[in-house]
Formats: C-alpha cells, structure tokens, sequence
C-alpha cells in the first residue's frame, strides 16, 4: 500500500567519502544519505522528503568504534546494535547503552544508527540527551574539509540543524569521562518497546576530591523544539555538597526552564510534572552511582 | 530513474533481480522473488510481520531498500526448515498453539531464530527483548515464550547428545 508512493530518482552507492562528498558539493540538499533508513524511508513515503539521489554510504566502512587515550570515536552509521555490543563503551558510557536499550525494538536497532539518530533532529531522539550528556562533539564532513562541533550546538528546531546542504555528518567523538563521573539515562514511555518518548533524559555528575560537584549535566528531550540543558539546574549544583535536599531543588529548577507542547504523547501539565520526578529520580541514581563506585575511584 | 539489477544470496541462493530503487527488500522478496512467507503488516517498521535476517541480524524488511542489499545475505521464513525438516521453533510453535490467525508468525519466528542463534538458553526476559518488535493481536505471547523455551530446550539436547558430556 506504501510501495507505490515512494519516489527515488537516482541511487547511488558511491566507493569512496570524496565520491560521496562530491555529490553532496554538486546536488546540495537534494541529495540526501541513506544510512539505516529506518526514519528516512518513512519520511520519504510521507513526502516530508523527496531527494532526487539518495547516496547509499554502505561501502565507506564509517561503522568503526575506536578507543583512544583521551576519546572515543564513533562512525555515524554505528548501529544501536553495534553499541549495545560493545564492552568499551558499556564500560565508559553506560547511559550512552541504557539510551539504545529501550530503542524500539531489536529490527530496528540493527538498522538505525547513532549518526542518523542526529541528523534527524526530532526534538525526542533518545541518543542525543546521553551523548550530549557527554559532552559529544560532531564531525561534519565535505568536500572543502571538516568541521568539528558541539553536538549542543548542532539544533535549531524540530527537524531542523546547522548542518550545511553539502554536508554529512561523519563521526561522533565522545571525550573520555573523570574518574569520579556518572550518568544515568531514563525514557518515559507508554511501552517499554516500540514507543516515541514523552520525556527522555540523561543526568550526570562528577565530583571532586572533597565530593563537590565539579561538573553536572542535565540534558532532556521531548520538551522543548531542540534537546536542550536545564542550564541554571546545571549551575545551581556546582560546587555543592550532594544531598537529597539538593537534588530535590535542582529538580525543581529544571523543570522551571523547560518548555514542553502539548501533543498526541502527552499534555504539557504531564510533561512538566515528569521533568520534576523524572529529574529528581536520574540525579538521585546518578549519586547512588558515584557513591557506589567511589571506592574504586 | 529505471530499475537496477541487484545480486544477492536468500536462504543461500545466489539470486539476481530488477527492481526499482525506491522498492523494498520486502516487495523484492514478495514481487520478484514469489517469497510470500514474509507478511507486510504496518510497512512502518512498526509491527515486525516482515522481519527476515540480513547478514544474521533479524531487520524489518519493509524498511530496507532493495539496492542496500547489494552482496548481503537473505534468510526469510522460507529459509528455516532444511532437508524438509521444521527447524525447532516451527514445531513448537505448533505445539504451543503460538499462533492463531498466523499473520505475525514468520516475523515472529525469524526474530525467535535470530535469538536462538546466538543463545541456546535464553532467559524468559531475554525472550522479551528479542520479540519486542513482533506483535501479535491475537494468540498473546505467553505461548510464544513457552515454545521458544521448548525449542531451546531441544536445541542444547540435540547439542549434549552429539557432545560426549
């Protein structure tokens, strides 16, 4: 019933990233990259796109997970499947495997990947709040060079980025975390499977030798037209000692800074009530998580 | 743009078709390949009626294109059973009464299979995450774990039996 509906001119499943860039430098924003094609395709038969060339980059090899002394390099097309699977990045970014974990469903994870995840820019996108949480920074390639950016730097509303039409997004670097850090990622659904989040969001926390906060992320999705930093809960917790009391505050400011829809997931009474708890919940687990590896440390 | 000639291995044939590129590996399968065991459902990755295996993992075939299979392999429902034999789950599947108006079977067998592959003791929750993209509007899926568990059970002896254990 869909079949018909979908048009591609032209496909191409270009050898080389030069090849590829070169397409993108000659057709602009009607050339589009196909990675999972788990979302494309169904924006495709939509007609939210109608590329005139679909450029395929199965053949450029950019799934790779590399680990070095002070980062971790993800191709774009690593699959939320290829991250569930791997030990290193279970080991140095939990919350970046949580995220994948209530993804969809198993079909859909082997297919979908971390880059396309991005470039979408859904305002809900499960992978952006972990690896912004990260302090995630993006590689965006063509064929006059690359430039690197903050990942937080990268929307500009639903479905809309700063990525230029002869751009694609190659590789996402996370840099390696202080050895007192943790996150914690928590999706707010209807199903545990298969569902689009009504909140999403990643929390983060490190310390100092003497248990200050030294750095604190509160990153959340679905409330707001990009995902976005509950900044001043951010900057309220810096430099303090961690308490209930304090979390409980902090997640009290977040939910004062956002600014959720109302839609057919859920009511923006629902939405704001569940950033409070929801906050309040990720920061308490974050701590219990810094408490309990502490010995470690 | 017109069609263009994909290779391919399904249920390991070499096969070679024409498609157009904006046709599914699912359409591929049912229209040119006659492979009707694979059911379109939601055609929005949605529901799991579709799921074959490509280059081992379980995918939505409805959300694949054509030319991105290009040198893969296939494995759809039709590819289970060998020398005339129900692979495991088929039979228990049967036994179990998994199934009732059978729509949502062979996607729901492929991902079942796809985790059978990898784990021949999977755990009742593990058998959850490997169906959570399967829906099933009619049986339920209590059935459905009891014969993935039946299978699995038989696949460790069969396993035990040539093992000198």
């Amino acid at each position: 019933m869909h079949q018909a509906s979908m048009s591609i001119p032209e496909y191409t499943a270009p050898a080389t990233l030069d090849d590829a860039l070169g397409i993108k430098k000659e057709r602009g924003a009607e050339a589009r990259v196909i990675a999972g094609g788990t979302d494309l395709i169904l924006r495709m038969r939509d007609k939210v796109f109608s590329p005139s060339v679909l450029i395929d980059l199965r053949r450029l090899s950019l799934d790779g997970i590399a680990l070095s002394d002070n980062e971790l390099r993800l191709g774009a097309f690593v699959s939320l499947s290829q991250v569930l699977e791997s030990a290193d990045i279970e080991r140095l970014f939990p919350a970046l495997p949580a995220g994948c974990r209530e993804f969809a469903g198993p079909p859909i994870r082997n297919r979908g990947t971390l880059g396309g995840n991005i470039v979408n820019a859904s305002p809900a996108a499960d992978l952006v709040p972990p690896l912004i949480a990260y302090d995630a920074s993006i590689v965006l390639s063509s064929s006059d060079g690359e430039r690197v950016l903050q990942l937080m730097a990268f929307f500009v509303g639903p479905g809309q980025s700063v990525m230029e039409p002869d751009e694609i997004l190659t590789e996402i670097r996370l840099p390696l975390m202080p050895a007192s850090s943790a996150a914690t990622f928590i999706k707010l659904g209807q199903r545990r499977s298969m569902a689009i989040s009504q909140v999403n969001l990643t929390t983060r926390l490190s310390v100092d030798e003497s248990s200050m906060v030294s750095e604190a992320r509160i990153v959340l999705g679905s409330v707001a037209p990009v995902p976005m930093r509950a900044v001043a809960a951010e900057e309220f917790l810096l430099g303090k000692e961690l308490s209930e009391k304090l979390l409980n505050r902090a997640a009290k400011k977040a939910r004062d800074e956002v600014t959720p829809i109302s839609d057919v997931r859920a009511s923006l009474s629902y939405r704001l009530e569940m950033v409070e708890v929801l906050v309040r919940r990720a920061l308490l687990a974050t701590w219990d998580e810094l408490r309990g590896s502490a010995p470690d440390g | 743009m017109g069609e263009m000639n994909i290779e391919f291995n399904v249920n390991g044939k070499q096969v070679r078709v024409s498609a157009e590129p904006n046709k599914t590996l699912l359409y591929v399968l049912r229209g040119n390949l006659g492979l009707t065991g694979t059911k379109d459902g939601c055609s929005s990755g949605d529901c799991g009626a579709c799921v074959v295996m490509l280059d081992g993992r379980p995918v939505n075939s409805c959300m694949v294109l054509g030319p991105q299979v290009e040198g893969s392999s296939v494995v759809t429902i039709e590819g289970l059973a060998s020398n005339g034999e129900l692979h495991p789950l088929q039979r228990t599947f049967g036994e179990t009464w998994a199934f009732q108006c059978g729509f949502c079977t062979p996607g729901m067998l492929v991902s079942c299979y796809a985790l059978l592959e990898l784990n021949d003791h999977p755990s009742r929750e593990e058998i959850l995450t490997a169906i959570a993209g399967n829906f099933c509007r009619c049986t339920g899926y209590q059935a459905v774990i009891k014969a993935v568990e039946q299978a699995a059970a038989e696949l460790r002896a069969a396993k035990g039996g040539a093992g000198n254990d």
